[in-house]
């Protein structure tokens, strides 16, 4: 199983929930395995590119774009964190 | 690095809720001269958040009020330089150059990106900070600038950005990344490379303080292998400001 860390920005789609945890080999099929029980959130992380711009997912401290990007095989116990551009203060 | 004969010079970008903190904790040290930089006015919903600022200080300069508070708390009035303006494209490599870090606490992208660009092409160390309701991120770029602020978030987003009045604010959120941002201000000047690591994120909800360590983006456009950034560009930094 694998742990999402969702930003607050996007847990109005999450029930609330800072954390949630899917099954999935790679990035794209957790978050295909998380859209399908949260609907919305694909559409704020990935865009027809995919990764939208001003979002960073990570896994572990490794960013995907200098993994395997989306494609990036996880294992057990793996753990994404998403982190947006934010302004403010 | 900074220049022994005088005291190092830290450019504190925007006097809100990450600043005021962050000045809180530098001054009083008398071990650097504050550069403040703002020229927005102090208004009733700044003060749950923004702690140098009184009920009685609503419609003033947020500087002379900012300035008023350091003094009172310890700092050396000789050591505050105060810059009446928004960092802008006509001042920003002139400011930025003549300072030793610059700490950025900006509310809006188009601030956040002009001071990154302009501490890169003026090979600078910036300390970026930002917070939207329960979150608040920190991080420290060095003066060879990579990775750098544009590796992580590539240019100003799209639409309006939400305000911070819409959004909401918390003051222990502003006030922990504040002191954070003057940790890694710090550190820079000391030349502790570490302190250009990580991206801290801090989850207020949870109490949580996250690290992931940002990588330098070949194509990135302004410290890439081909930058396109060569200069600042007032074109380049449109975006509506959020409310400070």
């Amino acid at each position: 199983m694998i742990t999402v860390r969702i930003p607050t920005p996007l847990r109005s789609l999450t029930g609330g929930e800072e954390q949630v945890q899917a099954p999935g080999e790679t990035v794209k099929a957790v978050i295909d395995t998380i859209e399908q029980k949260h609907p919305g959130i694909r559409d704020r992380l990935l865009d027809d590119k995919g990764v939208r711009r001003f979002v960073n997912i990570y896994v572990g401290d490794e960013d995907i774009r200098f993994l395997d990007g989306l494609e990036t095989k996880l294992k057990a116990g793996d753990e994404i964190s998403i982190v947006p551009a934010i302004a403010g203060g | 690095m900074p220049d022994a004969r005088r005291l190092p010079r830290v450019l504190v970008v925007g006097l809100g809720g990450l600043g005021c903190p962050a000045a809180a904790v530098l001054a009083p040290a008398r071990n650097v001269e504050l550069w403040l930089c703002d020229d927005d006015q102090v208004d009733l919903t700044n003060l749950h958040r923004q702690i140098l600022y009184r009920d009685t200080d609503i419609g003033h300069d947020k500087l002379d009020a900012a300035k008023a508070a350091l003094v009172a708390a310890g700092a050396d009035p000789e050591q505050i330089v105060l810059i009446r303006s928004r960092l802008l494209p006509e001042n920003a490599r002139r400011l930025v150059a003549d300072v030793d870090v610059v700490l950025e606490g900006a509310d809006n992208f188009a601030t956040k990106f002009l001071a990154a660009d302009a501490a890169h092409l003026e090979r600078r160390p910036i300390v970026h900070g930002a917070a939207v309701r329960f979150v608040a991120t920190a991080w420290a770029v060095s003066a060879a600038g990579a990775p750098c602020y544009r590796c992580l978030f590539e240019d100003i987003p799209p639409g309006a950005q939400q305000g911070c009045a819409e959004a909401g604010v918390l003051g222990p959120v502003v006030g922990f990344c504040g002191a954070l941002l003057a940790d890694l201000t710090l550190r820079a000047l000391a030349g502790d490379a570490t302190a250009f690591d990580a991206l801290y994120t801090y989850d207020g909800q949870a109490d949580r303080l996250r690290q992931v360590k940002p990588a330098p983006r070949p194509d990135c456009p302004l410290c890439g292998v081909s930058p396109s950034i060569l200069d600042i560009e007032e074109s380049r930094y449109i975006n509506p400001s959020c409310a400070a």
